[in-house]
């Protein structure tokens, strides 16, 4: 339960509230690379944190991305011609360059220097890891470039992807610090998807249904781990890394690379989820890349041209109802991602969190949202650099281990729960 | 034409939840078992609540019978709560425990069996400090494992707070 008050600073982003400020004091993904290919490509809309840009890749390939509304009588550069170092508003020839400095008015005469009083809103864009990232905060704030490891890694290492979630960040987010659910909503997966099957950690996950958990806070968010039976009186952990302010990393299987997620607000009633794959020791293969392509695993599959999924609330996620009758599908929906984003968009745009009846299983969803309101406070109140923004933070791995009954997951995993140059994820 | 789905999660579907409370009050008790814990505990019961009563681990041994009365309950099947008192008032759905990490938390086992034997959810909170050493976070995590569905591991005591409002203590 969450009262009204704190739940809206946590769920509100746009500018000016307490949670966008939060969320402006971090390097976020705005798009995948390949989303501007090419140098002089069409311009992209992107809107975040409520608020709307437009992101472009110029002729020496410099990214910018800058308010998406022309200063001059307020058209959409998305309509813009892409030309000569700049976009250029198709209406009356008003140019900007990546800056978001107006750099002609054609009317005008040039001696008067007037488009150089003419400036549109502008974010650094810069390209990490086949991503697009940027800093949507004060300048004199902008803290060092992302060193997630998913990012940092060779190219053909990674695999990324993005879709749109219809619902706020942070029920979504909520889902992915939830290990609970695993064992019901996605429990057929374990055994059929390519991406998660034939690990023998995945026999331990369905051997025991009722997990204990133990949730740790780490300099940068949390460790939610969860404890089962394994063989021998020993115990198989699964520890789930959440950095603040969205950034979830799940336990590996087997050899199989590793995945997680960003949940970053379009605006309070939608967020992208970005999923990454990635292993740290050597480059995906064919089979691995196809997969995630065809949306197994963390992925889904398009509507075509778009980032939304091809199974979507307005054709009710596909259900199949024969397939959950005959057990073939927990949910019916199929997938890992729409099994989860089915149930966080039916819940409405923004949760009500004043009726829910958390149990203690929900501890780590409660400590999340404990350390971001607290986050929050520190900063509004005396300006405190929020956990996460440290590069040292950002460089976490999520670890699945089988460890002595006595030994505790702080102590047994301690290594496996930092990046290690050259050493494979630690996995079960 | 827009699905079920789209329309029944839409904002404006939204004003026609019902409304109605979906829950009644949890009884939650708080048990503090070590000294630094009395005054986290102390301070966690100045605050208003709902359905939250706190103890020390010393009302354990004090009650009739002392500590070993209450192992015996389980033993005997007798939950006719004379001597454990977490079935005073309202019982206990739920049993926070508190201890500070390297403290010695000999109560625990105690405390443990009656949650266990009225049945109760436990779930425990380790507070540390900066100097807090692994070895002596381990030893606390160790005795509180048998007992525990839910362990939470934190520098910060506000987070008991916040977590037993979430949980509607």
């Amino acid at each position: 339960m969450l009262r009204r008050e704190q739940s809206d600073l946590l769920t509100q982003t746009g500018p000016g509230t307490p949670g966008g400020r939060l969320f402006r004091s971090y390097w976020l993904p705005a798009l995948l690379a390949e989303e501007l290919a090419d140098n002089e490509c069409p311009p992209v809309r992107v809107k975040l944190l409520s608020e709307r840009l437009i992101a472009f890749r110029d002729t020496l390939g410099r990214y910018g991305l800058i308010d998406e509304f022309c200063a001059h009588r307020g058209v959409s550069l998305w309509f813009a011609r892409n030309e000569e170092c700049g976009l250029r508003c198709p209406y009356h020839g008003w140019k900007y360059d990546y800056t978001g400095q107006c750099i002609d008015v054609p009317s005008e005469p040039e001696e008067s220097g007037f488009c150089r009083k003419i400036k549109l809103k502008a974010y650094p864009l810069i390209e990490r890891g086949g991503v697009l990232w940027t800093y949507m905060g004060p300048a004199e704030r902008r803290p060092p470039l992302p060193e997630w490891e998913f990012a940092m890694v060779p190219r053909e290492h990674s695999f990324t992807s993005k879709r749109l979630q219809e619902c706020n960040w942070l029920q979504a987010m909520e889902g992915g610090i939830d290990s609970s659910h695993v064992s019901f909503l996605h429990r057929g997966e374990l055994s059929s998807d390519p991406l998660f099957k034939g690990a023998k950690g995945n026999a331990y996950n369905l051997g025991d249904l009722k997990p204990v958990f133990e949730v740790a806070e780490s300099p940068g968010g949390l460790n939610v781990a969860a404890r089962r039976r394994a063989d021998g009186g020993r115990y198989y952990w699964r520890i789930t890394q959440w950095v603040m302010p969205s950034f979830t990393m799940i336990p590996p299987r087997g050899d199989h690379p590793v995945h997680g997620h960003f949940w970053i607000p379009i605006d309070d009633e939608q967020c992208w989820t970005w999923s990454f794959d990635y292993h740290p020791l050597r480059p995906l293969t064919p089979d691995e890349v196809k997969a995630m392509r065809d949306g197994w695993g963390v992925h889904v599959r398009y509507v075509p041209g778009t980032f939304r999924p091809l199974a979507n609330k307005d054709n009710d996620y596909l259900i199949d109802r024969a397939a959950q009758k005959a057990n073939r599908s927990y949910s019916g929906v199929a997938g890992i991602a729409m099994q989860d984003a089915s149930l966080q968009e039916s819940m409405g745009p923004i949760v009500d969190r004043s009726k829910e009846n958390l149990v203690s299983t929900d501890n780590g969803i409660i400590m999340a949202r404990h350390r971001l309101l607290r986050a929050i406070k520190n900063l509004t109140d005396k300006d405190v650099t929020p956990p996460g923004v440290d590069t040292a933070h950002q460089r976490v791995r999520s670890a699945s281990v089988v460890l002595d009954a006595e030994q505790s997951f702080i102590d047994g995993a301690a290594e496996a729960l930092a990046v290690r140059e050259g050493v494979a994820h630690s996995s079960v | 034409m827009s699905s079920e789905s789209a329309r029944a999660s839409s904002a404006a579907e939204a004003r026609f939840r019902i409304d109605d409370a979906n829950s009644i009050q949890r009884t939650v008790k708080v048990v503090a078992l070590d000294a630094p814990s009395e005054a986290v505990v102390a301070r966690l019961a100045a605050a208003e609540w709902g359905g939250a009563g706190f103890l020390t681990a010393a009302v354990f041994a004090a009650a009739p019978g002392g500590d070993m009365a209450v192992a015996r309950i389980g033993e005997r099947g007798d939950r006719s709560g004379q001597t454990n008192p977490l079935t005073a008032g309202d019982g206990a759905d739920l049993v926070a425990l508190v201890a500070t990490a390297g403290e010695e938390i000999a109560a625990a086992c105690v405390v443990g069996e009656a949650c266990r034997v009225v049945g109760a959810t436990t779930i425990a909170f380790v507070l540390t400090g900066p100097s807090t050493a692994h070895a002596a976070l381990s030893r606390t995590l160790a005795r509180l494992r048998p007992w525990t569905l839910m362990l939470t591991i934190a520098e910060d005591e506000d987070c008991i707070a916040d977590v037993l409002r979430a949980l509607r203590a």
